[in-house]
């Protein structure tokens, strides 16, 4: 059995808001009992592709299933069933990395961050050093 | 007709685990195919039954073949009871007023 049978209803689960996990089961399945049917119709003496349409016939119209399926929310992920939730959710998960991205990039970014530092030390020494010799030749003049 | 598959497949799996095709072909047999139902359509009640806790699924691989077994729960078992229940109630009534329609009304 090609896999692109169920293509459709699967296009019209996602789009609904179905959890993966029920639409993969529901595909398998749905599937396992295409097969059944078939070799049942097959046993029963009808040809190949007799069997085929009997088969799609008794499993109803992907449009019947898909409607099945989308009458039940709770079928459907915790984030379409609960849209305000999953809204807070994003927006605290938002906020929490907002002051904790320049901590994440410093982590990341160690050795560079400490060469900089570095750099900018030893600049400032130096500068410093300068000035300090500057200002004590002018005490001297 | 409401609740009406979710009752014939919670007391199907009371005698058994059963997987769709299984369950399917079950219901045909005990109501006489008087219930004619996309087959497709089991699934989607056997998954909010197991959304709700009242049945059980497990993966079994019988000859090359994955199937889905269920199995009913405690808490289905509850809800069997419960549907059941309800069901006598409504069919009594539904019997009893085509046995005398008029009666209830006091019109007969």
């Amino acid at each position: 059995m090609p896999e692109s049978r169920f293509e459709a209803l699967k296009l019209e689960l996602l789009q609904g808001g179905v959890a993966p996990v029920y639409i993969a089961r529901t595909l398998l399945e749905l599937e396992e009992h295409y097969t059944d049917l078939e070799q049942d119709a097959l046993a029963a003496g009808l040809s190949r592709e007799e069997a085929e349409r009997s088969a799609l016939a008794a499993l109803g119209s992907e449009r019947q299933i898909a409607a099945a399926v989308l009458a039940r929310p709770e079928l459907r992920e915790w984030s379409v069933r609960y849209p305000r939730f999953a809204y807070c959710v994003r927006s605290a998960t938002t906020i929490g990395l907002i002051p904790g991205m320049p901590v994440m990039f410093c982590i990341e970014h160690r050795p560079e961050l400490t060469r900089w530092a570095a750099a900018v030390m030893a600049a400032a020494t130096f500068i410093g050093a300068i000035l300090a010799l500057l200002d004590w030749m002018i005490v001297q003049i | 007709m409401s609740g009406v598959p979710e009752l014939l497949v919670l007391r199907l799996l009371t005698d058994r685990e059963m997987y769709g095709y299984e369950i399917v072909k079950a219901v045909r047999l005990v109501t006489g195919e008087a219930i004619g139902l996309g087959e497709g359509v089991i699934y989607p009640v056997l998954h909010w039954l197991e959304e709700s806790g009242a049945v059980k699924a497990k993966r079994k691989s019988v000859n090359g073949r994955e199937r889905v077994y269920y199995t009913v729960t405690t808490k289905g078992r509850k809800r069997l009871e419960h549907l059941s229940n309800e069901w006598q109630r409504v069919s009594g009534g539904v019997n009893s007023a085509l046995g005398d329609p008029g009666g209830a009304t006091g019109n007969a």
